[in-house]
């Protein structure tokens, strides 16, 4: 499958069917997705994984899921750094969202406020010089019965220099 | 290709070709990329597009004004700033894209990450169709002249650059560390 055919099958909302989501896989969509690129290949990210049962921490946070991953973005330097840093992980997720859909995971998104008060994220283990990015919710995707995704073509923000 | 490979052979493109990049196929790969990101929302973000020699010298006069009349600037001999500036504006295609802000620091972030995630896709789609690119967020575009320049507002974000031209080599990868290695489980306090 190539990346065009993915375009407009990504608007199809995530529904999770009751499927555990192997640490194995995660791991070999993360292999891959780690070709994102970020400045002087400071690979700025590390990885926490859990799962349904032992994710009870999430609960109340975070919608329910088959398995979560919180994704950490390393937090030094100076204020630059750091949102170049920040951008490099979101690059990384993307191909990772892209990824999880070819093998029919469905992929969440998420981030709240909680992940901004330290004293959560260092209950999941995030580290003074580090920010929760994001935590992403994955399961296996419900095969809906077709019908078009709900995407509506609209103008493109797309200006010319000078105009 | 299939979505890995092209994830995994995907380069920065630094050193381009002079062949000029059509706007037709920009518009394609934008377009393309935004379909890959529904949760974008109208009016969250905004690309300027310069794809002329004229467009890419004017583009390259606003990232240069403050650093010709900085102090450092100013030490810097003129023919020395020329080809700084020529290299840049032998690029053939800029786009610069901006984010706007939300009302807090989570709903500006989440508007920001997915529009980072509509760059990296429109770079994946470009490598599909042979456009190399290079995402720079270099230090010294940050100022005034060059925001204003790009026509950034106040209710907006400057997200990043990106350099586009065709390439006649690639550059070859650099090694990743494996995903394993910065790799945690969390257990949990109830078994």
């Amino acid at each position: 499958m190539t990346l065009s055919d993915l375009a407009g099958e990504m608007g199809r909302p995530v529904h999770f069917i009751d499927r555990p989501v192997s640490q194995q896989l995660i791991l070999e969509l993360l292999n891959c997705a780690v070709w994102a690129p970020n400045d002087g290949l400071r690979e700025p990210w590390r990885f926490i994984f859990t799962d349904r049962r032992n994710g009870q921490e999430l609960r109340g946070l975070q919608e329910p899921a088959p398995a979560y991953l919180l994704v950490v973005a390393k937090e030094e330097g100076d204020p630059h750094i750091q949102e170049e840093d920040f951008a490099a992980v979101c690059c990384l997720i993307q191909n990772f969202r892209l990824l999880a859909h070819e093998k029919g995971l469905g992929v969440r998104w998420t981030l709240h406020e909680w992940m901004y008060e330290r004293s959560r994220t260092v209950t999941f283990g995030v580290g003074d010089n580090e920010r929760l990015a994001a935590v992403l919710e994955i399961g296996y995707n419900a095969v809906h019965s077709e019908g078009e995704p709900a995407f509506t073509e609209s103008p493109l923000p797309f200006e010319l220099l000078g105009n | 290709m299939n979505v890995a490979d092209l994830i995994m052979e995907r380069r920065s493109i630094r050193k381009c070709t002079t062949r000029p990049v059509e706007q037709e196929l920009v518009v394609e790969l934008l377009r393309n990329a935004l379909r890959l990101q529904p949760s974008l929302e109208n009016g969250s973000w905004r690309a300027v597009y310069a794809g002329t020699p004229e467009a890419s010298k004017e583009l390259t006069d606003y990232i240069y004004v403050q650093m010709t009349e900085s102090k450092l600037g100013k030490l810097i001999p003129g023919k020395l700033m020329d080809v700084f500036k020529k290299r840049f504006s032998d690029i053939p295609a800029h786009l610069v894209v901006m984010a706007a802000k939300g009302p807090d620091r989570p709903s500006s972030d989440r508007n920001y990450a997915a529009i980072c995630g509509l760059m990296q896709s429109f770079q994946l789609l470009g490598w599909e169709r042979g456009l190399g690119m290079l995402w720079d967020t270099d230090p010294f575009l940050y100022h005034e002249g060059f925001f204003q320049g790009i026509g950034l507002r106040e209710d907006e974000t400057f997200v990043g650059i990106l350099h586009l031209g065709y390439y006649d080599k690639v550059p070859k990868s650099r090694r990743r560390t494996p995903a394993e290695r910065k790799w945690t489980v969390l257990q949990g306090s109830v078994t």
